[in-house]
């Protein structure tokens, strides 16, 4: 019994030991973000600042060229619309996919999925730029979210279509018979269904928009007052005054992992049901 | 013969219908995805940087000089891999103990498994900004050290090979181990618990039980699990690009970032970077990455018909 209790006491030690280990880099930025750069440089091994000042939130708010202000609300708009479409597009191609009759439908379904094998690599953006230039369109944050829109989300379309698989058969027959097209069949009866799949994918393609680096910033790189939070705080970073600027990163990185984390705590659930997903993406 | 036709048409309809709501995914498709593959698969035997009238084709000069000339790429596999081998086989191991340790009902179970997939939330070039700053040379791990006595003077981690693939891989391990802690706590609750009872009964080591219950009933998934790490290793791109950024001098780089890099406005220092040639370096990467999938394939296979 005593040799159990042992244990057990040093399987929490290590649990805890790891769940401290994980928390250390968020705690070190959070308590730095309150110190000036001056102590940042001198005593960087407290963890709490000896004078915690505001400075840095207040300069990072206020700063002209920083202008975090406007990428905040660049980045709320470009998350926003990415989840919109997400949501949207998932929802009406994974039920056509699982239900629908229509010729080439395996074909297609297969194709999509063959996706998840074919890794380019960034080059191929210069087909995409070639696309855009044929149609007119100029590179910025909105055409983006124009690519956005027309992007195959082939996991989420998987996760639509098993979730209207597992749904009892006789629902679509019965809104059938009350007279509802296929259409209307969707709007109607599995649209509300679907919530607790959309809620997954909303609050994964959250993570993902918000999080987004590399897109952004090729498309935003002539235009930088349509840069978005993450694009700045690594262009801030690559510049030539990086090193005077940490105060300004530190507090900058700490408000936008903010929004993420806070969706975290409070939509766990959601989260941890999109990691079957995650599985499936490879 | 009526109710036929009404069928028919109905039939047509939905038909209609389905086309219509998988149109925007199905016109992308072939524009951002189809599109590109040929576009590079094109451009890789041109020697092409954008401007029209410099356009020449090579046949398959570029790819005789990433071979024989420009063995930068080649260089970055290496780097790639060495990453993967400091990263991959101590995230597995790590992440497994945890979820074995965590199976053993314990109190707070939730807590542990939320607080170590927190960091998995935080995106990828964060986590290099801040472990930047907390491996610069005068930073927090530093002065750690130094109070510790594992040091005696502050170490320039960014300086040599070694400390900095070292240290990207410990910011890899701390985004990413959260998520394999829950894929093999989904993998464990998979086996029954009269298994471990029978073996208690017959007086077995947990040891023992690990090796002869748990570790064979998880291989399956496990090899998935491994594998997923592992692409997802070798593919780092991003976060590369915003924690070292190749230092010490590119040893660093891995592929996609090198690609990323070498190619790609914004990255690139180079105003005319020679497309045409990074068209090449594509392809070859790409059949490399599915080349992976297929020896996961078949050991995939191979690890289901033993166990």
């Amino acid at each position: 019994m005593k040799a159990i209790k042992i244990k057990r006491f040093f399987i929490y030690v290590i649990l805890f030991l790891i769940l401290f280990v994980t928390l250390v880099p968020l705690l070190y930025t959070f308590c730095a973000s309150f110190k000036s750069n001056m102590e940042m440089l001198t005593n960087p091994a407290s963890m709490i600042p000896e004078n915690p000042t505001l400075d840095n939130y207040i300069k990072v708010w206020q700063s002209e060229d920083f202008n975090f202000f406007r990428m905040y609300i660049n980045s709320i708009m470009y998350t926003l619309v990415s989840v919109f479409t997400a949501v949207f597009i998932s929802s009406m191609a994974g039920y056509a996919f699982a239900v629908g009759r229509f010729r080439f439908k395996k074909l297609i379904f297969t194709a999509f999925s063959s996706l998840l094998f074919i890794k380019l690599g960034s080059v191929s953006i210069y087909a995409t730029f070639d696309v855009l230039n044929l149609l007119h369109i100029k590179r910025s944050l909105y055409s983006l979210m124009l690519i956005h829109l027309f992007s195959v989300p082939v996991v989420n379309i998987y996760l639509v279509r098993s979730f209207v698989f597992s749904l009892p058969g006789g629902i679509i027959e019965a809104a059938k018979i009350d007279g509802c097209t296929f259409f209307t069949t969707f709007l109607r009866v599995i649209l509300p269904l679907l919530k607790p799949v959309l809620a997954t994918i909303a609050i994964l393609s959250f993570k993902n928009s918000w999080n987004d680096y590399l897109m952004p910033t090729i498309f935003t790189l002539t235009r930088p007052e349509q840069r978005t939070v993450i694009v700045g705080l690594l262009a801030l970073k690559n510049s030539d005054g990086a090193a005077t600027n940490w105060n300004l990163m530190l507090a900058g990185s700490v408000v936008s992992m903010l929004p993420v984390i806070i969706a975290y705590i409070c939509a766990n659930k959601y989260f941890v049901n999109g990691i079957a997903a995650g599985a499936v993406k490879g | 013969m009526k109710l036929r036709s009404k069928q028919m048409s109905e039939l047509k309809k939905e038909e209609r219908t389905c086309y219509l709501m998988i149109m925007l995914p199905l016109i992308g498709f072939f524009v951002f995805s189809i599109y590109p593959i040929f576009w590079t698969f094109r451009w890789a035997f041109y020697s092409y940087n954008g401007i029209p009238s410099e356009t020449l084709f090579i046949g398959l000069d570029n790819f005789k000089k990433m071979f024989t000339t420009d063995l930068d790429y080649w260089k970055a596999w290496g780097n790639t891999l060495y990453y993967a081998v400091l990263k991959v086989p101590f995230e597995m191991c790590l992440s497994l103990f945890i979820a074995v340790l965590l199976q053993q009902n314990i109190k707070l179970k939730g807590l542990f498994r939320a607080t170590y997939y927190l960091p998995c939330v935080i995106s990828i070039a964060i986590v290099g900004l801040m472990f930047t700053n907390m491996f610069s040379i005068n930073g927090f791990i530093n002065s750690i050290l130094l109070k510790l006595n594992i040091i005696d003077k502050n170490l320039d981690w960014f300086g040599n090979r070694h400390t900095a693939t070292f240290m990207l891989a410990a910011g890899g391990i701390w985004s990413g181990f959260g998520i394999n802690v829950l894929y093999f706590l989904s993998a464990l609750s998979n086996i029954s618990p009269e298994l471990y009872e029978a073996a208690d009964v017959d007086g077995a080591k947990a040891w023992t039980k690990f090796i002869k219950i748990t570790l064979p009933l998880i291989a399956p998934v496990a090899v998935t699990i491994v594998l997923l790490a592992l692409i997802a290793a070798l593919g780092s791109n991003e976060y590369v690009i915003s924690f070292t950024n190749g230092a010490p001098g590119g040893q660093t780089r891995t592929v996609m970032s090198y690609l990323t890099t070498k190619f790609v406005p914004g990255f690139t220092t180079n105003s005319e970077p020679p497309i045409g040639y990074g068209c090449s370096l594509s392809l070859v990467t790409t059949m490399l990455f599915a080349s992976l999938s297929i020896v996961y394939n078949k050991v995939n296979n191979k690890v289901n018909s033993i166990f």
